[in-house]
């Protein structure tokens, strides 16, 4: 008996290795999630987003935040691919995660969902801060809006607001336009305007501040209008992505399902724009859209095959890329007609756009310049929601040989000339010369 | 009065010259015509590269040199091939025309070589 438990016990371990599955560069989607709540009425109060996620293939992961067994890695590896901090009052966690350790879990490329509420802890705001994000100082402030409000029975306190300011891009939120306003209660932020890497997904409306509802505003408050964002997302240099939130209850079923109807206008929706909007974000954070790849750069002379280790001055030469997207299943081609490519030496001498055959194959035909030199091939695309690419390939550039050049230089014909018919003359005279009697 | 006579000075002048000149042998006469030639094409090629430029300037260099070398030799063959010349009287006039072929010879070597 015991023998037959080792045996089994053996050859669970043994296929262990093949039974995790987690993303990869040729399957960027991530694939196990780790989700750290508050507490696990959240779990069922947020059923419906969590359902959907589960529906799309995640592995999702419920642990409370202040587990003392959970971690992100072993061994060296991390165990998950993707982090949901849906815990907005957790004051430590549990087990070896810490704000840097969460730090150090997107510097390594992987994924982070964090959503924000009032009185949000400082240890949430300070994941959020090395973000790039910066929370409102105050804790227990929240978003105002007192003419962009959700419209509902009770006269509340305007802080539940309706919100159609959405970034425009497709890759981000989907090609199907969100009609219906996202319902939206918590806290705001604000983004450095230097940093180039953070954008603002769901903005306020310009009648928008940040305080606190239950007193009395004593001194102007210090976020206000279109520079409050509710929800955020980060792309980092490695292709990481990072969604921030400032309210727990747009995630809720009660939000999804709610009607909205924004104060000002006519129009009663019948569902909130939340659930399409998050869903369509979230596809966007777990990289199932926008994940270019680069494969296939070759270069050769215009009419040869083969890749020369050196090209010469005014030779003419091609150049070749295979961009793909990943469509969440597969690898699609890339189409897009703004791909160029920098032939570059300290700066760039040629600069031309790629163009592509639909299949996801760009190519460019260009000259070398009148310059000897090691250039490099240098694609460096940045699209907004895409991840960016950046692919350098060194080539160096020689002079013209020697035997290179034109043999006779037209503009020399008359020196040509003039020397062979003082040598005819010579030849001439001396005959004349000699035989002169 | 001095006008007219320096006039007619020089028309003087220019008759005696002309009227010596028709006196000089046949053969001397032939190697100032080579001369001659090969001046004006020094001049000719002169004048093109003022116009166009330098460009090949070793090609101008060598196109020059060649016509001026040659007038040149074809001086210093007349001077020892010249009768009345007292300083080369014991000189053969075919030992002056072999060096004058020879020095050609290697001129027009060098002009070959740096005509490009």
């Amino acid at each position: 008996m015991r023998k037959f438990w080792v045996i089994f016990v053996a050859s669970i371990l043994i296929l262990l290795p093949f039974l995790c599955n987690s993303f990869s560069p040729d399957n960027p989607t991530d694939r196990r999630v780790l989700v750290l709540l508050d507490d696990f009425a959240i779990k069922s109060s947020h059923s419906s987003y969590f359902n959907s996620l589960k529906s799309r293939g995640f592995d999702l992961d419920f642990k409370l935040a202040d587990d003392p067994k959970i971690a992100l890695q072993r061994y060296g590896q991390y165990l998950y691919d993707a982090l949901i901090l849906f815990c907005p009052s957790i004051e430590r966690f549990g087990g070896s995660i810490d704000v840097a350790a969460i730090i150090d879990f997107v510097d390594s490329g992987h994924d982070l969902v964090i959503a924000a509420d009032v009185n949000a802890s400082d240890l949430i705001r300070d994941v959020a801060t090395e973000c790039g994000v910066d929370f409102d100082e105050d804790p227990s402030a929240m978003v105002i809006d007192h003419t962009g409000y959700s419209v509902s029975e009770t006269e509340g306190d305007h802080t539940l607001i309706a919100s159609d300011d959405f970034i425009k891009s497709d890759v981000i939120l989907g090609s199907k336009k969100i009609t219906a306003p996202v319902l939206f209660q918590g806290i705001g932020h604000s983004l450095n305007p230097v940093n180039s890497l953070v954008l603002k997904v769901l903005s306020a409306s310009p009648s928008a501040y940040s305080a606190n509802p239950k007193s009395k505003l004593s001194t102007p408050p210090s976020l206000t209008g279109s520079a409050i964002s509710l929800v955020s997302v980060v792309q980092a240099r490695n292709n990481a992505r990072i969604l921030i939130s400032g309210s727990l209850s747009m995630f809720s079923n009660r939000f999804f399902r709610s009607g909205v109807q924004k104060a000002g206008s006519t129009t009663k929706h019948e569902k909130s724009g939340n659930e399409q909007f998050l869903t369509e974000l979230s596809k966007w954070v777990f990289h199932e859209r926008g994940h270019l790849k680069a494969v296939n750069v070759k270069h050769h002379k215009v009419g040869e095959t083969n890749e020369p280790a050196l090209y010469r001055i005014n030779d003419e030469l091609v150049y070749s890329v295979e961009v793909y997207e990943w469509s969440g299943s597969s690898w699609e081609p890339y189409v897009a007609d703004d791909v160029q490519v920098q032939f570059y030496m300290m700066s760039p001498y040629v600069l031309k756009t790629l163009s592509n055959d639909k299949k996801g194959l760009y190519s460019a035909s260009f000259k070398v310049p009148d310059v000897y030199g090691v250039f490099q091939f240098k694609v460096e695309y940045q699209k907004l929601g895409y991840t960016s690419l950046s692919l350098a390939k060194q080539i160096p550039v020689r002079p013209y040989r020697h035997n290179e050049y034109e043999r006779f230089i037209p503009t020399a014909y008359p020196y040509y000339g003039a020397a062979f018919s003082t040598m005819a003359g010579f030849f001439i005279f001396s005959f004349v010369h000699l035989y002169n009697k | 009065m001095g006008r007219a006579s320096s006039k007619e000075d020089a028309g003087a002048l220019f008759h005696s010259l002309r009227s010596a000149y028709a006196a000089t042998p046949l053969n001397l006469k032939i190697i100032d015509l080579y001369v001659g030639f090969s001046i004006f094409t020094a001049l000719i090629q002169v004048v093109y590269m003022a116009i166009v430029g330098s460009f090949p300037f070793n090609s101008f260099l060598s196109g020059v040199l060649s016509c001026v070398g040659t007038a040149v030799l074809a001086v210093c063959l007349r001077i020892q091939v010249n009768k009345e010349n007292k300083e080369f009287k014991d000189l053969p006039p075919e030992r002056a025309f072999a060096d004058f072929v020879l020095c050609n010879l290697v001129l027009h070597l060098v002009i070959m070589n740096f005509l490009g």
